[in-house]
């Protein structure tokens, strides 16, 4: 690591969007050839620092200094112009221009001629800089990329401004894990050019394996500068990002009891291609059910399909016991089922409706009749009102958009929660909205739930389903991978359990490979120290399956091979008591980040493989896939 | 992370503590009613126009701009339902000219009322056609009832036989020219029509629905509205309106004239707009249209009463048009898209 003196320093940036302070008091330094995270929880002004460094956004006040000259750039163009670019989340491509004529976009609003050859010439130069010349064809029209292709130009383009910083805001957001991989060792490539690099992402195992510095932000301002990523862990990181001990807004959720009534939704395989393949779950009177996993991995459409929102391809949905298929979300809402949508500008809110009537959308939805019925439902509002904490007279205000986030999802709630609904489905329900709201939102979820509704609740944020719900669903890749309670899990094993995996099926052929191989059986689970949680398992031979199967998370002692799984010896290792011999290997990735473990099981006469030759082989051949 | 997501949880942040207190209110220009503003234009258009006209105020005058303002008013109401999902009709006027024949050709056959109703369910099963393809294929309303437009005007052709007809029955009339109080029905009718699409606007879960889903459709699906249904209805109610004002209009003159209601879609979408809805949806009210076709009907009466050339009232109406829009849009409290 060289100590060169910072390319960029940030100081005491502020920044207000009307009365709201979304930067106060912020700092960055940026060093030429390091990548550099910048963390923080939604809302914590990681996104308006890059856009103020990149000429996005104007500062209100504070100082940058970029290459040992204050810098003051008024616009994006004025910011390019000095070396600094930003590669988004919503890429700003001309559609209908072809890949060269995007890489030299910039250059097209200069004077003078261009010339074709010359830049066809440049870019082939940059590209094979990249290692990526054969990745991305220089004529197609730029609408025909794919994520990652789109996200090479625009990395393309700020190098053809001779960018010396480069701002990759969350990056990895829709790419699979290999166009990952090929992001990563770019971004290497670009390190070795000197470039200084920030890199804004809320996944925290690629913030570990790509980053040399971390600065964590929280509300506005650096609580972290410049940490060396060596120096801390997942936990201090989310410490650090929340500000506080996240357990203490989260009231003591009921043990989760083993015996219970028949489901009142029962979701079997359910598939709404392309991004939900199989996914499977009870969920219970009384009980709130935490749907988990990254973005993108299907948890939002697995709700919108079960509420009618989107089409159904396949699988079986039980509701109170009999087939339940809407076909839109009026049927789903009169068999009693509310939904909280993830965009509440888009999904929820009607912006020339009165806030009243916002509220009594859902019921406008369900009533029969000709009329409003409105009038019914005033003391019911008044009381809801008063549970959601929220000021009955400002019901009457014209525009719901002129609230805080948190009110406008209090009022939502409240639009559900008139129906009275026996399911109610959250996605993201506390999604830009203040940590006071949050926890008058739980207390309200908590309180239906007692009272017997069913709460299906999606959420990224790991500690607020460990927090909020009894049970957790893992999706990953549109597949439900796990199941277990909350009360197994830490934020950690979500984590490993939710990572988007190439294909669990290629992932399962393997363990099924090394099973036939041993001719006993294979899995792949991590552990912690009194429970194996699996991720995936495969059995060539009966006589040696440990039983353990994909989404459980039994006790050592409860399976057949809690012996070795307690010991992880560098051997095989017999159980005492049903004599089967295994073998627990622990996976890293070439990063270096863990990956679990890989088990291989033989039966109790069987004699093992040599085990160090085995060892070496799950190495090699799960490194890659897992 | 977008910048969005990140201020409304700044602004969650923020206003937290203060969640309890009213924002601070004050009266405006900017924050009175929409049909407020407008009705203090249309005050100060007409005593301009009293000033500069010492016939304006006669009552022979104003009965006049009542009886001038029923097509385009009555035309208006469908047009406002329209508008106010999002979409637009530019097929009003040859829909006016097509059941205008249909109702010449049924005068032919069967007696008043029945002519009346068949013309009616004509104009209606044109909007219909028209919605469906709009909101069941999601096509492009403009290019839709534009479409509409053109076909409506050429079976108004074919089927008149290219030439206005005059063999209806006299007793049309009397649909018109009776009086209750002194007032013609068909003034009468505007007025009865306004009144229940503002009744069923305000009160009703369809009128609801309409403003719901022009604001917001996507929703007004997840709240689990009838979007479909509530997008096709307005295009059938201003079919049917159209084919009501063909009949008055017909009543009026005793004559069926295939070129009937040629550009009256503009006046009718004009009206809408000087009334203040939005063009994008969700925003706007029938007494805002109501207003809105008074000011035209009073500006094309005060420019014929003042000697305007007729060629130049057209800029004077489309400065107008583009005055009114303009001013709503600086005024507007929150600037939307």
């Amino acid at each position: 690591m060289d100590l060169a003196t910072p390319l960029l320093e940030a100081r005491a940036i502020s920044k207000n969007f009307a009365q709201t302070r979304a930067l106060v008091d912020a700092r960055l330094a940026l060093r030429p050839g390091v990548t550099h995270a910048l963390l923080g929880a939604n809302g914590a002004g990681k996104s308006t620092l890059s856009r103020v460094i990149s000429g996005h956004v104007r500062r209100d006040a504070g100082e940058i200094v970029y290459g040992g000259q204050p810098l003051d750039v008024r616009s994006p163009r004025e910011a390019l112009d000095a070396g600094i670019a930003m590669v988004m989340q919503e890429t700003s491509l001309a559609p209908d221009l072809s890949v060269l004529e995007n890489i030299f976009l910039p250059d097209l609003g200069r004077p003078g001629r261009l010339s074709r050859s010359a830049m066809r010439r440049r870019a082939g130069e940059i590209l094979a800089d990249l290692g990526q010349e054969h990745v991305l064809p220089l004529d197609v029209e730029a609408r025909d990329l794919s994520a990652a292709q789109r996200q090479l130009v625009e990395i393309a383009k700020a190098l053809a401004l001779q960018a010396k910083l480069i701002i990759f805001d969350e990056p990895t957001a829709s790419l699979s894990p290999s166009e990952v991989e090929r992001l990563f060792d770019v971004i290497g490539r670009l390190e070795a050019a000197q470039c200084a690099i920030v890199f804004v992402s809320h996944r925290l195992e690629e913030v570990f394996a790509i980053s040399e510095e971390i600065t964590v932000m929280r509300e506005g301002r650096t609580v972290a500068a410049s940490q060396p990523t060596s120096s801390l862990n997942q936990t201090e990181l989310i410490r650090l990002m929340v500000g506080r001990d996240i357990g203490s807004i989260y009231a003591a959720s009921a043990a989760p009891s083993e015996e219970r009534a028949a489901p009142i939704l029962s979701v079997r395989a359910l598939s709404a291609p392309p991004l939900v393949r199989d996914v499977s779950f009870d969920l219970h009177r009384g009980e709130i059910l935490g749907l988990g996993g990254l973005v993108g991995a299907g948890r939002s459409e697995t709700v919108e399909t079960l509420f009618g929102l989107r089409p159904r391809a396949g699988g079986e949905v039980e509701f109170e016991g009999r087939p339940f298929a809407p076909r839109a979300p009026a049927q789903a809402i009169r068999a009693g089922i509310g939904f909280v949508a993830e965009d509440r500008r888009r999904q929820s809110i009607v912006p020339d409706l009165s806030v009243r009537e916002n509220l009594l959308l859902g019921h406008l939805g369900a009533h029969r009749g000709f009329g409003l019925g409105y009038g019914r439902l005033d003391r019911r509002i008044t009381e809801l009102m008063r549970r959601l904490e929220l000021p009955s007279e400002r019901l009457a205000d014209p525009n719901l958009l002129n609230f805080s986030g948190g009110m406008q999802q209090k009022i939502i709630i409240a639009r559900w929660l008139l129906l009275e609904p026996k399911v109610l489905l959250l996605d993201e329900p506390t999604k830009g909205v203040d940590i006071g709201t949050r926890a008058s939102i739980y207390a309200i979820l908590r309180d239906i739930a007692a009272e017997g509704a069913a709460i299906l609740i999606v959420s990224s944020e790991f500690e607020e389903l460990l927090g909020l719900a009894d049970r957790v669903i893992v999706i990953s890749d549109g597949v439900s991978i796990a199941d277990m309670p909350t009360a197994y899990l830490d934020e950690e094993k979500l984590t490993l359990m939710a990572a988007p995996r190439t294909s669990m099926e290629r992932n399962r052929r393997l363990l099924q490979e090394l099973a036939d191989q041993c001719d006993g059986a294979a899995f792949w689970a991590i552990l912690d120290h009194e429970r194996v949680f699996c991720l995936n398992a495969a059995t060539a031979n009966a006589s040696a399956d440990p039983s353990l199967r994909a989404g459980a998370a039994p006790r050592f002692e409860e399976t057949p091979i809690g012996a070795a799984l307690k010991a992880r010896a560098a051997d095989f290792v017999a159980d005492p008591a049903s004599g089967l011999k295994s073998l627990v290997v622990d996976v890293r990735s070439h990063r270096g980040h863990e990956l679990g473990s890989i088990g291989v099981v033989v039966p109790a006469g069987a004699s093992p493989p040599p085990a160090e030759a085995m060892r070496a082989a799950i190495q090699e051949r799960f490194r890659a896939t897992l | 992370m977008s910048e969005d997501a990140e201020r409304m949880s700044a602004v969650a942040a923020k206003t937290a503590s203060d969640a309890g207190r009213p924002p601070p209110r004050r009266f405006s220009l900017r924050s009175a009613p929409l049909e407020l503003r407008m009705l203090a234009l249309a005050i100060i258009i007409a005593v301009t126009l009293s000033l500069l006209s010492p016939y304006f105020l006669k009552t022979n005058n104003l009965l006049n701009l009542l009886d001038q303002s029923v097509t385009t008013g009555i035309v208006s109401i469908g047009m406002t339902f329209v508008i106010l999902t999002g979409g637009i009709d530019l097929s009003v006027g040859s829909v006016v000219g097509l059941t205008g024949v249909i109702l010449g050709l049924a005068l032919r056959h069967f007696p008043i009322p029945v002519a009346i109703a068949l013309a009616t369910l004509s104009g209606a099963g044109i909007g219909l056609f028209s919605g469906l393809l709009i909101a069941y294929f999601d096509l492009a309303a403009f290019v839709i009832t534009l479409g509409v437009m053109a076909i409506g005007r050429s079976l108004a052709y074919i089927f008149s036989g290219q030439t206005s007809m005059s063999d209806i029955p006299p007793q049309l009339n009397d649909i018109v020219y009776t009086t209750v109080l002194g007032v013609q029905t068909n003034v009468l009718t505007l007025l009865a029509l306004y009144a229940l699409a503002w009744a069923y606007l305000t009160y009703t879960k369809g009128g609801r629905t309409i403003y719901a889903v022009g604001s917001n459709r996507e929703a007004a699906r997840t709240a689990g509205l009838n979007v479909l249904f509530y997008s096709v209805l307005p295009y059938v109610v201003s079919g049917a309106l159209s084919a009501v004002a063909a009949t008055l209009m017909s009543a009026q003159i005793l004559s069926i004239d295939p070129l009937a209601g040629t550009g009256l879609e503009l006046d009718a979408i004009a009206a809408v707009v000087i009334g203040g809805a939005s063009l994008y949806g969700g925003r706007g009210t029938i007494i805002g249209t109501l207003i809105g076709v008074f000011i035209m009907v009073m500006i094309r009466n005060g420019l014929n009463l003042l000697g305007v050339s007729p060629f130049w009232q057209g800029s004077a109406i489309g400065a107008i048009i583009i005055a009114a829009v303009l001013a709503e849009r600086l005024l507007s409290p929150h600037t939307r898209r």
